[in-house]
């Protein structure tokens, strides 16, 4: 008996705090998610009462012309910008692995510096490089000619791809290093022995072996694109390009705490949750597909 | 007794030490929260607990009512009070014989421009209606400079547009609203700006006192800002602003029809639901409000936009000022601009979604997709849908 209830004890502090957290908020979401609100009065003091309210909010939610931009324009945010930091890791990975690098340690932890900037603080950092009349980049754009206004409703999506990328590359890349890493010697040898050149080595041998790093990243990064909210949140001061329901998790926020709509706000993250877990699957599902097909 | 107050404004708790001292019954404790806050509040009211007082800009005090966060001030002889404030201020929290809050702050629209370059490098005077505005921007826009820059996205200007113009777009009628953003007063403001919009005379990039404009005010490339009184402060952040601006009324309708000005801005103490101490609350809020040693506490530490008491703008407010070239605009300018306002205008309970609409719709309209004439008509039609989405009794005016 004791041995039993033993590893719940040590378990109980760590149970505690992540069902009160993390399951009980999860449930109550929701919850809200289908509840609405109904008041009589101007302002609701002739009474509130909140009810049961079936798939009406997801309805609304599916059915708001600017939740479903802000998924489109997410969901092209990804297609461009996890492809190009996934192939820029990659790049700079074997770049960095191989033989003929120098320094690797040094640019290692060069590449992956800005991983270490909070989100925020790269964004106000960035910012004073899209400015115009602050940017050195637009002064020097415009001496040769180039007008470009990093800030501009068709441009700001972009400028905010560029504050990713130039964050999570060096992270995304350490992981496919460790992978790397972790190829047996042997492997390279023998490829040497049978006359294999550095590109051979790298499609042949090190491409294939790096699958499950690659997965990975990619996973994280759609993850991380469907939560996308502090860099537009902070450029939407100075871009008129960006509204307040421009990513999906900023039209979740709007409506909780800007439009007091918690049904619809639960509801809008909910379909949130669920996109990232059904585009996680797929991701998984076509790597598993491609691993048989071998 | 002790009375918790969240608010935005520095050192309030140095406004509050002057109440605290001046008694032994109630004592007030202030913390600051970021002006973006209000999630923080509604959600420890929600939970049960949160301060005694919070600070709430005017428009956003019906949500607060509308997300059951209030006291509603009548309740505890308030209407009493209501002589102490400018009638301006007090207008913007009263809906159908409640009051809501305790104006603190508000900010009447006046026009600041950079002098040295409008008018002594352009030859130009500050626009005093809006058919002079076109002209001037006109004018200005041709040097390579811009008179004014926007941020199509805050929806709350172009409601600072037809608040002055004339307009009431929201009208509590019995158990209802009634919904009218497609008056003459509306369209005439939307005709005007679409003309201005489709002319590209005006900057359309960013905002008053975002990073950018300063950059672009340091350099006297954007030259004025149509904004809240608070906004004197702002200037005063220009790069190398010293003795080179100066302040003119907003630009009103040739033909007279509207007012002096409007609104931008604001701030009002409310009394939270969970309060336990509702009177004394209010007491200290009335107080702060309209005692003139609160007020000029109140200019000197928390840089409040504008005094809503009757008659008593704060004695640093009486003199000129150094950095507006010697003006004493607020006496000149800003008096007249408090005392021009549109009474009969009222907050909805949804004014951040609003807001959102005319913001989303602005955008649109400079870019060239939808004018502002139809976004209007639009924008009614989907804030009564809204309405009625969250339970509330709305129409469209007939």
């Amino acid at each position: 008996m004791r041995s039993k209830s033993a590893p719940w004890i040590l378990l109980a502090p760590f149970l505690v705090v992540f069902i009160s957290t993390m399951i009980v908020p999860i449930l109550m979401a929701i919850g809200y998610s289908f509840s609405s609100i109904e008041r009589s009065g101007l302002l609701g003091e002739g009474g509130v009462t909140r009810s049961f309210a079936g798939v009406e909010n997801y309805v609304a939610a599916l059915s708001n012309a600017n939740f479903i931009e802000s998924i489109g324009r997410m969901i092209l945010f990804g297609i461009v910008q996890v492809t190009v930091m996934i192939v820029a890791a990659t790049l700079l990975a074997l770049l960095l692995e191989s033989a003929s690098a120098k320094f690797p340690g040094f640019f290692r932890a060069t590449y992956f510096l800005p991983y270490g900037i909070p989100g925020v603080i790269a964004t106000i950092l960035w910012s004073y490089l899209y400015i115009p009349g602050l940017s050195p980049i637009v002064d020097v754009l415009g001496l040769v000619g180039i007008n470009i206004d990093f800030l501009g409703p068709n441009m700001v999506l972009w400028s905010i791809a560029n504050i990713v990328t130039w964050t999570y590359t060096g992270y995304n890349m350490l992981i496919i290093i460790a992978q790397l890493k972790a190829i047996p010697g042997e492997l390279y040898e023998a490829a040497k022995i049978d006359g294999a050149g550095a590109f051979k080595v790298a499609t042949s041998i090190q491409l294939p072996l790096i699958r499950p790093a690659l997965m990975l990243t990619i996973i994280f990064s759609i993850i991380g694109t469907l939560q996308l909210f502090a860099e537009p949140q902070l450029l939407q001061s100075m871009s008129a390009g960006i509204t307040s329901e421009y990513t999906p998790n900023m039209s979740a926020y709007a409506f909780a705490f800007q439009y007091n709509d918690i049904g619809m706000a639960a509801a809008q993250a909910v379909i949130i949750a669920v996109s990232a877990f059904a585009l996680s699957a797929i991701a998984l599902g076509i790597s598993s597909w491609t691993e048989k097909r071998r | 007794m002790t009375l918790t107050y969240w608010s935005w404004f520095k050192d309030l708790q140095k406004v509050c030490d002057i109440f605290n001292e001046k008694q032994d019954r109630i004592r007030v404790e202030a913390t600051w929260i970021s002006g973006e806050d209000y999630a923080k509040i509604l959600s420890a009211v929600a939970a049960g607990g949160g301060p005694d007082i919070g600070h709430v800009d005017m428009r956003s005090v019906p949500e607060f009512a509308l997300a059951g966060a209030l006291v509603d001030l009548t309740r505890y002889g308030f209407a009493e009070q209501e002589d102490q404030f400018a009638p301006s201020a007090i207008s913007q929290v009263n809906i159908e014989n409640s009051f809501w809050a305790v104006p603190q702050d508000y900010g009447p629209v006046a026009t600041f421009y950079n002098r040295e370059v409008l008018e002594d490098e352009l030859g130009l005077t500050p626009p005093a209606t809006w058919e002079e505005f076109h002209e001037t921007a006109g004018a200005v826009s041709e040097t390579g400079k811009s008179l004014i820059s926007l941020d199509p996205g805050d929806g709350f200007m172009p409601i600072a547009w037809v608040m002055q113009a004339g307009a009431v777009w929201f009208r509590p009628e019995s158990d209802g609203w009634i919904v009218n953003m497609t008056d003459d007063a509306s369209i005439r403001v939307a005709e005007f700006w679409d003309q201005i919009l489709a002319e590209k005379i005006i900057g359309t990039g960013y905002g008053a006192f975002t990073t950018p404009w300063y950059a672009a005010a340091g350099e006297g490339k954007v030259l004025a800002a149509i904004g809240g009184s608070w906004s004197d402060a702002l200037i005063k952040t220009v790069p190398d602003g010293h003795g080179k601006w100066a302040v003119a009324p907003m630009p009103v309708w040739q033909d007279g029809r509207g007012y002096a000005s409007a609104v931008q801005g604001s701030s009002s103490g409310v009394i939270l639901s969970n309060s336990q101490h509702p009177l004394e609350a209010l007491e200290f809020l009335t107080w702060m409000s309209t005692d003139p040693e609160s007020i000029d506490a109140m200019i000197e530490y928390s840089g409040i936009g504008w005094s809503t008491a009757k008659d008593y703008i704060g004695k640093a407010r009486q003199q000129p000022s150094e950095f507006f070239s010697g003006q004493n605009y607020n006496e000149e300018v800003m008096v007249p601009m408090a005392e021009g306002q549109n009474l009969e205008w009222t907050w909805a309970p949804l004014m951040q979604r609003v807001s959102t609409i005319i913001g989303d719709g602005m955008t649109a309209a400079v870019n060239g997709e939808i004018p502002l004439t139809d976004m209007f008509a639009n924008a009614q039609t989907e804030i009564v849908e809204i309405m009625r989405e969250i339970g509330l009794d709305a129409e469209e005016a007939r």
